[in-house]
């Protein structure tokens, strides 16, 4: 029995009996439950299973610190109102943050952090990684690591212009639909239901193929293709809000629409339209990857995580984990953004936990 | 202790009871100590305001606990069973089958989807008490007990199919079906007219008496509880005031509070009457017919007039048009024929084609506080937009306005200034919505509803505050409402309104003496008053089978 071992399980059986002892009952059960697990595994796998599950445990309990930690630095950060807020958020949404945090950073100071340029071909296709290139090289010898911070910026930046002009149209017409009502609240809704029912990829395919693969083509035909969603959530929302007595008053008032809106509606609208920006975001993210993927959105050689997994799909069959990284990265933002917005949509739709 | 039930079997009792809620992170008290005693068939009032934990005491009596709140101490013992330290599953089985809850709005109580008999029989079915077949010909029984018309059929229809009264007396049914032991009713009969109010009160009344059921009855209504209970129980924020047997505790409260709660219905503004010097109406209503899109007639013919400085109450139960005439007025539905007058000259009939001064003329203050003002707006703001809109006030003038608004409304201006609406008390939302209204500098203000969503001694505190309102500014109000007490304080006339004719109109005095218009004699005796026996009065005088909505038509 190998040190590692001995080590493995002495911390295992340590950790359950104080938190036996100090009455931690949840966390007996898991450490406990963990202790009888690992007998089987480590019977089955050996020590390497037990190392593997040590160092997810030590993974998780560092993603954990790193939670608590930002959570506590942006509660000392902010203004009163909003540290309250704040602690009410969970760890998942502390580290959704965090990865949110990191990622924007990585894209505004890509040129700084970045050691070499996007398109810069520094060694040999496929080279493995070195001191040099942290991740390796790609297919053309340009360093994967630069590419990956510069993709951050790039495929990042789109899809948050892509989702905020969505957002601008699809929420400008929903308030108005609401507001108006009648015929304009008809042509919009109909107008909705046409764009929606055309499949999104096939449609964006189409448009894409047709007027060429530019960046303001991607960004307009993404925008369209999302707007009608936001439509339908700030039109049912605000419709919600027209027929409460403070707009009736504001009516009377002789207030005009645009005011209704900016002054009435929107102050009570925020809070799910912003749980649905960060949702509408991460579906944004995932087509215009996916567009990459299929070689219609963003043009090499400009770095861009969808058309990075692409051109490096051929590594996967040696068993090189390369072309997963900007896979992974996509994945991870789009985790991250759930957990956010997870911990808004229960903030506004008012559950309390018992 | 109440002599009637002094040899009783005890059957609920409550000591030292202490519930805390959760709020911004911290525990706070909302029961602090309240001991409880009910013995079988004994019916006990519980009286408070609102927050007065009148509601957390009745839940807490079936061992159950609101969301956010958790019982801190004390015992509740019911028929000997320890319920603060039983099990979930063991105070299960007690709701429903031997303690039953009566909520205030049957309407939101009912599943809509489903049967009212197909409901009433799931608690007996459920406990395996009665075959369903068995628990259906209970239902009737009961039903007609209720005195609820067909009582053979009406079980068979879905909750809207049915009036509120019914349906509430239908959700009594339902609590009885497992012939609990105990009942709790929480506001049973606020959500109702006067007119279905009475008939509700005699059927729950009867069933209690019939089956000699112990029950709660909670309610911020002095009157009703006055003819409900045996015994009240005085409550103010979580704590106990007094208690005695109704008929002691009339005659002689005790304490301060409990005095001031009797004394609420006071108020009264002497009576002003038209000016004889042959001047225009401030505001005329003539022939107006008015429906919604498509639908029935709503007004018919809805003729009056209002002027400077008065007072003009409307009358009538829910659905007789007062709330539609008030939207002709304003503009929001334009009538079908018959036009409104200001100073003698025709309004358009859609508000957007007022002018902007046409609009100021006329301001409204709304029933419920709560959805009238945006809770996402400062007070500063709710108020100032008027005063900036009409009369293009800004910068320190605005500020100075505000100020001056909130002076009048008793509200210290440094104190709420920038404050947002759900930071406030009910009462404090509803001066918020008279100021909004005056900042407007308007000569007429419809109240629609105004005090009815408060408590007795805060409404009060709104009606004087109207009141003065009225004399410093001569302002006119059209002050729509149901309750008779609120007009016999406030109106220097009075319209009574039913199925959206107006039934009678005239000065105060003339139309609080007989002789009434049948419809108006309804309504003025079906208001509850302090005797115990005036509900037993009523109803030897109307006889059991022609009370509330049989009596109208």
């Amino acid at each position: 029995m190998s040190n590692f071992v001995i080590l493995y399980y002495t911390a295992l059986i340590g950790a359950s009996c104080l938190a036996a002892y100090y009455k931690q009952r949840s966390v007996f059960m898991l450490i406990f439950s963990l202790t009888l697990v690992s007998f089987v595994l480590g019977i089955i796998g050996g020590a390497g299973a037990l190392r593997f599950v040590a160092t997810s445990a030590f993974v998780l309990a560092l993603a954990a610190g790193t939670s608590y930690a930002f959570r506590e630095f942006l509660i000392l950060i902010s203004k009163p109102g909003l540290a309250k807020e704040l602690r009410t958020a969970p760890l998942t949404a502390a580290f959704g943050m965090f990865v949110i945090f990191t990622y924007a950073i990585a894209g505004i100071f890509a040129p700084w952090i970045a050691p070499h340029g996007e398109a810069e071909i520094i060694g040999q296709a496929f080279a493995p990684a070195d001191e040099n290139m942290l991740l390796g090289a790609d297919q053309l010898g340009r360093d994967m690591f630069s590419r990956i911070i510069y993709g951050a910026r790039n495929s990042v930046g789109l899809a948050l212009v892509a989702t905020l002009l969505a957002f601008l149209m699809g929420a400008t017409a929903g308030l108005l639909a609401a507001v108006k009502g009648g015929w304009f609240d008809q042509l919009m809704g109909r107008t909705a239901d046409v764009i929606m029912s055309i499949p999104s990829l096939i449609f964006a395919l189409l448009i894409l193929s047709i007027f060429g693969t530019g960046l303001q083509v991607i960004v307009i035909v993404v925008a369209v293709i999302y707007s009608p969603r936001v439509f339908r959530l700030t039109r049912a929302v605000a419709g919600n809000i027209v027929v409460m007595d403070y707009i009736e008053a504001a009516k009377l008032r002789g207030e005009k629409d645009w005011y209704l809106i900016r002054k009435e509606i929107l102050p009570n609208a925020t809070a799910p339209l912003i749980a649905e920006f960060g949702l509408e975001f991460c579906f944004v993210f995932l087509l215009i990857a996916g567009l990459s993927f299929l070689g219609l959105g963003i043009q090499p050689p400009t770095a861009d995580w969808g058309s990075m997994v692409r051109e490096n799909a051929t590594l996967i069959s040696f068993g090189d984990i390369t072309p997963l990284i900007p896979a992974a990265a996509i994945a991870l933002l789009t985790v991250a953004i759930n957990f956010v917005v997870d911990w808004m949509l229960f903030r506004t739709s008012g559950l309390k936990e018992q | 202790m109440n002599d009637k039930f002094k040899n009783a079997e005890v059957l609920l009792e409550i000591k030292d009871l202490k519930i805390e809620g959760y709020s911004d992170e911290t525990w706070v008290p909302i029961i602090k100590g309240v001991d409880l005693t009910l013995h079988r068939g004994e019916v006990l009032g519980l009286i408070g305001e609102s927050g007065a934990g009148k509601s957390t005491i009745g839940a807490a009596a079936m061992g159950y606990a609101r969301d956010g709140t958790r019982i801190s101490n004390g015992s509740i013992e019911f028929d000997g069973m320890e319920l603060t330290t039983a099990s979930e599953s063991e105070r299960r089985a007690l709701r429903g089958s031997r303690i039953a809850y009566v909520a205030q709005s049957a309407a939101a109580s009912f599943n809509p989807s489903h049967k009212i008999i197909d409901q009433h029989t799931e608690a007996p079915v459920h406990y395996r008490i009665k075959k369903r077949m068995e628990a259906q010909e209970d239902a009737m029984e009961l039903y007609e007990r209720l005195r609820l018309p067909n009582p053979k059929e009406i079980g068979f229809r879905y909750p809207h199919q049915v009036s509120g009264g019914q349906l509430q007396r239908a959700m009594t049914a339902m609590a009885m079906s497992c012939r609990p032991d105990l009942i709790i009713f929480d506001e049973p009969t606020t959500a109702l007219d006067v007119t279905t109010q009475i008939e509700v009160l005699a059927a729950i009344r009867d069933i209690v008496d019939q089956f000699n059921t112990a029950a709660i009855y909670i309610t911020h209504d002095l009157a009703v509880v006055a003819q409900m209970a045996d015994t009240i129980k005085v409550l103010l924020k979580g704590e106990e005031v007094e208690q005695a047997p109704t008929q002691v505790m009339l005659d002689n409260p005790q304490e301060d509070y409990t005095k001031s709660l009797w004394a609420v219905r006071s108020f009264n503004s002497p009576q002003r009457h038209r000016p004889t010097d042959g001047s225009e109406p401030l505001i005329s209503v003539q022939h107006v017919d008015a429906a919604y899109t498509g639908g029935v007639k709503v007004l018919d013919d809805v003729s009056f007039d209002i002027y400077p400085g008065m007072t003009v109450a409307v009358v009538g139960e829910s659905g007789s048009g007062k709330s539609t005439t008030a939207r002709c007025i304003t503009g929001l539905l334009p009538p079908m024929s018959g036009q409104i007058l200001c100073k003698g000259e025709p309004l358009p009939p859609r508000y957007k084609d007022r002018t902007r001064d046409q609009l100021r003329q006329a301001q409204m203050i709304y029933q419920m506080a709560d959805t009238a003002l945006n809770p996402k707006v400062r007070i500063s703001e709710i108020i100032g937009r008027p005063a900036q809109f009409y009369g293009g006030l800004h910068g320190p003038a605005l500020k100075q306005r505000v100020d001056e608004l909130l002076d009048l409304i008793e509200l210290e201006p440094s104190k709420y200034y920038s404050r947002y609406p759900p930071e406030l008390s009910g009462g404090q939302k509803q001066r918020i919505g008279i100021a909004r209204a005056l900042a407007a500098e308007p000569e007429f203000i419809i109240c629609d509803e105004v005090t009815s969503a408060l408590d007795q001694l805060v409404a009060e505190g709104i009606l004087k505050l109207l009141d003065r309102l009225q004399n410093e500014f001569g302002l006119a109000y059209m002050f729509i409402t149901h309750d008779l007490a609120t007009v016999r304080s406030i109106a220097d006339e009075v319209v009574v309104m039913q199925h959206g004719k107006v039934v009678e109109q005239g000065p105060k005095d003339e139309m609080f003496t007989p002789p009434h218009h049948p419809y108006t004699d309804l309504l003025l005796s079906s208001v509850p008053e302090m005797d115990p026996e005036w509900l037993t009065t009523v109803l030897e005088e109307r006889g059991v089978d022609n009370i509330g909505e049989a009596a109208g038509n």
